[in-house]
């Protein structure tokens, strides 16, 4: 087992075009790191260049210390499980996991030890005589899986493992997956689009888009104080409100005006936010989870009306969605985090926020119902809003 | 439930059982003349023998023309067999690398094999001819099977570039992350992927060198090694033709390329569909 370091690494295409860029990652011995982001974001290129599979244009990856650049794949000590599995089809699942060990020259009784003590961890023992393509997709999951374990190797490598599978087996799987990486402690880096997995599985998640590295962290850091307005609208589900608000001040207090609504906040947001300072009389965008919009509003939330456009009952919990007169925000990182949820979310949202209207999600207890058409009151959570810059998107703190 | 049986499907599956045995009358127009007396030859040509006449195959097997049956046999099956086995191992890694090392060398390498399968042979013949003389390898096994190699070389590379281009790069690079190398890589994972169009490869090569008659009777004519089609075609006399015995010589011709083809038409018929099964 090793840490794994990336310093500066890049990928730049014969043709200019550049997949990674400047990407610098520490992963700790034994760390679940998880690499997210929407397609083409280089999530799957930087894993490769760890892999070996991929050669690397700029910088250093390093494995327990020593720099891997120009070593073999095969030489790095290192276990992959590719998306489709790549499971050998004319090898049986004995001969697959041991496939490796045949490589390295493993004698044949210790292969057969090493093979069979893999197969029980995994619960598969039943299955080793059979052929890849009579098993279902969750079993393959698991051979693909017992054949990166079998080696021991250094640092396993995940390329969205689990995007084949359906949604339940997916679900079943990620425990699974979560449960032997921590039994075994081997670091690992998981690639994902899948903001729910990145938040389930990694110990440490690391945003990606357009090959930049956008924020790097655990999980509830990701979540609760994401670093700019991508890694805000794509971690979360749903994700985050945005609307455009104007900043002011009135006396000690900073005021927020959106649309005809105002919201004062309190002092100890300037205290513990001071950049918002810059914004004052300007305008700033603000980010509310829908779990920080509440319905009744609680005793000690400021208040924001809003018309109930359709609720979505989804057993423990209901979303609901209304519409507030407020100024849109329609940043291209939004569109593109929203695009990765689904191909005609980035359309949802205009419909939703079109002119001075803004579409808002909030998720609120299941037994109340509101009308559609109706006017209603949200808690708004002030302590537990984002603020982003406008031009840059980045987070105001 | 609307019964799917309609009269549109009887017609159909009429017109497809005619069709079917319209494919299957030139094989019974050989096995029945294959068993039937010389007279009944020409008196009733398309009836059933009224007796089984199975001595013309042991007739014809014993036959001396052209060295032999059993000897055609052998000089069929070596042949065969040779240029078969070398066709697979070299146009296998030949359109592996054209397919896996995108570049102009491999793009150049790829038109030059399709030319090559637009070449008639029978143009290059006389070139061969005088190359192989000198060469020492006419009426040798060693100079057919290189003819061979070298004719049926660009269809063989043709057929198995596109399938590999079919395969999915994961298995090479599953295989190069376990840590093996190029030849374990290519011998116990990519090789094995192939086995589909290996099938194709080797019907329809080994149909065309087997059935060949031309190249045989020029590169062999004479030399005691001829293939079965020369040892057939001895059978024709000038003056006297014991057709019954051809068509019984052409049965025993056929029988090992039947085997084959119902051992390997699976394989066959896969690889000319495409892909692999996970």
């Amino acid at each position: 087992m090793a840490s794994i370091h990336l310093k500066n690494v890049g990928k730049r295409y014969p043709d200019g075009n550049r997949a990674v860029i400047d990407l610098n990652l520490d992963i700790a011995d034994g760390d679940f790191m998880v690499l997210v982001g929407p397609s083409g974001c280089g999530k799957t290129t930087a894993l490769r260049m760890v892999a070996g599979l991929e050669e690397i244009s700029e910088g250093e990856i390093h494995l327990g210390g020593e720099l891997i650049n120009d070593v073999e794949p095969g030489k790095r000590d290192i276990a992959m499980v590719f998306q489709n599995y790549a499971l050998y089809p004319h090898m049986s699942v004995f001969e697959n996991i041991a496939f490796p060990l045949l490589s390295q020259g493993v004698p044949r009784a210790e292969r057969r030890d090493r093979v069979e003590r893999t197969a029980a961890v995994l619960g598969i023992s039943d299955m080793l005589d059979r052929k890849p393509r009579t098993l279902s997709g969750g079993q393959r999951q698991r051979v693909a899986m017992g054949r990166a374990i079998v080696r021991e190797p250094q640092a396993f490598l995940m390329d969205e493992p689990l995007s084949n599978l359906d949604a339940k087996l997916r679900v079943q799987m990620r425990s699974e997956i979560s449960r032997i990486q921590a039994e075994l402690g081997i670091t690992t880096i998981y690639v994902t689009h899948d903001q729910v997995e990145a938040m389930t599985m990694g110990t440490r998640i690391a945003v990606m888009r357009k090959g930049v590295l956008q924020q790097e962290g655990s999980p509830e850091v990701i979540y609760g104080q994401p670093a700019n307005l991508f890694v805000a609208a794509f971690i979360g589900s749903p994700g985050m409100n945005f609307v455009t608000a104007e900043l002011s001040r009135r006396g000690d207090d900073l005021v927020l005006g959106i649309g005809p609504q105002e919201l004062v906040l309190p002092p100890k947001t300037l205290a513990q936010r001071p950049a918002l300072l810059e914004h004052e009389s300007g305008s700033i965008v603000i980010g509310i989870r829908p779990e920080h919009l509440s319905l009744p509003p609680t005793d000690n939330s400021a208040k924001l009306k809003a018309t109930v456009e359709r609720s979505e009952m989804l057993g423990a919990e209901r979303l609901l969605h209304v519409s507030i007169s407020a100024k849109p925000v329609s940043a291209d990182e939004i569109m593109e985090a929203a695009e990765e949820v689904s191909a005609a979310a980035p359309a949802m949202l205009q419909d939703g926020s079109k002119g001075d209207e803004v579409a808002l999600i909030a998720r609120i207890d299941p037994s109340i119902v509101p009308q559609p058409g109706s006017t209603v009151e949200l808690g708004v959570g002030l302590d537990r809003l984002h603020f982003f810059d406008l031009e840059s998107g980045r987070a105001v703190l | 439930m609307r019964d799917r049986y309609s009269r549109k499907t009887l017609i159909w599956e009429v017109l497809l059982l005619l069709l079917a045995i319209a494919f299957c009358l030139p094989l019974y127009l050989l096995v029945s003349i294959s068993l039937k007396p010389p007279q009944e030859l020409f008196t009733s040509p398309l009836t059933f023998p009224t007796d089984l006449h199975f001595e013309n195959f042991s007739r014809a097997w014993q036959a001396r023309n052209s060295g032999g049956m059993a000897s055609a046999m052998i000089s069929s099956v070596i042949i065969t067999v040779g240029s078969v086995a070398t066709l697979i191992v070299i146009g296998s890694l030949s359109a592996y690398a054209i397919a896996r090392r995108p570049g102009k060398l491999s793009a150049t390498l790829y038109t030059l094999f399709v030319i090559g399968i637009i070449v008639p042979f029978q143009l290059t013949v006389l070139p061969l001819f005088v190359l192989f003389r000198s060469l020492g390898l006419i009426g040798t096994y060693l100079g057919m099977i290189i003819l061979w190699v070298g004719i049926l070389t660009p269809l063989t590379v043709f057929l198995y570039t596109g399938f590999v281009r079919t395969i999915p790069r994961d298995y090479e690079e599953a295989a190069r992350m376990d840590g093996a190398g190029l030849v374990r890589t290519y011998v116990q994972v990519v090789f094995p992927l192939l086995r589909p169009i290996t099938g194709t490869v080797a019907i329809l090569t080994g149909l065309f060198i087997w059935n060949d008659f031309f190249a045989s009777l020029i590169f062999l004519g004479g030399s005691g090694r001829e293939t079965l089609p020369v040892a057939i075609y001895s059978f024709v006399g000038e003056y006297l033709t014991q057709w019954n015995l051809v068509f019984a010589a052409v049965v025993i011709a056929l029988a090992p390329l039947l085997v084959f083809f119902l051992i390997a038409q699976k394989q066959m018929i896969r690889g000319f569909s495409g892909g692999i099964r996970g």
